[in-house]
């Protein structure tokens, strides 16, 4: 996505994305505070748990409806691109993580990890495919 | 593919900034199709052809 242009579908997104991650951090202080303080139980326990799952749910959301209403499909073909080295970099880094930890007993990884490692991949990638068609 | 757009520019004296305004895409944009990294779909490769005055085949080949 380009943001440094006048795009609104880009603005449109980074608005999205800016109040999903405002959302998620606000989410996780209270489910944290919550569960240190109150040690909720039941129904609520639950709900609080997936709060800030519900912010990160969003943000997926924000960027599916960005490819779906960005008008410029060079655009669309870079976010595509993108997300799809995220997810093959992600997949192989888990599955890779994964029989390590079952064959040389490494450290467990938490699975709230794969949607920032998902990120940063996909992050990576967004930027070497920016220099690539610069 | 290969495509005539660099010349097909150059005859109006549009930058590639220019073309991309007219076609309502980023600069990037024009720049990944004018140098064959990147096909443009049939609705924007009809446009071009409008905004050209010339025929989709006047602007693109498939030699190389």
């Amino acid at each position: 996505m380009n943001c440094s242009t006048n795009n609104p579908a880009a603005r449109r997104y980074m608005w999205r994305f800016s109040v999903t991650m405002l959302l998620y951090v606000l989410f996780l202080v209270l489910a944290v505070w919550a569960f240190v303080h109150y040690h909720p139980t039941g129904p609520l326990a639950w709900l609080l748990a997936v709060l800030p799952a519900l912010a990160i749910i969003g943000q997926i959301a924000a960027f599916a409806l960005y490819l779906n209403e960005e008008k410029d499909e060079f655009q669309v073909a870079i976010g595509v691109k993108s997300m799809l080295w995220g997810i093959g970099g992600t997949l192989a880094l888990t599955v890779t993580w994964g029989f390590l930890e079952n064959f040389l007993n490494l450290r467990h990884m938490d699975l709230i990890w794969i949607y920032p490692i998902f990120c940063a991949q996909s992050g990576i990638a967004y930027g070497l495919l920016q220099l690539r068609y610069k | 593919m290969k495509n005539r757009l660099r010349v097909l520019r150059a005859e109006r004296e549009w930058s590639q900034a220019d073309l991309a305004q007219r076609l309502e895409v980023s600069r990037q944009s024009v720049n990944a199709i004018e140098t064959g990294k990147f096909d443009p779909s049939l609705p924007l490769a009809f446009k071009l052809a409008r905004l050209f005055e010339t025929t989709i085949e006047e602007i693109f080949s498939n030699e190389g």
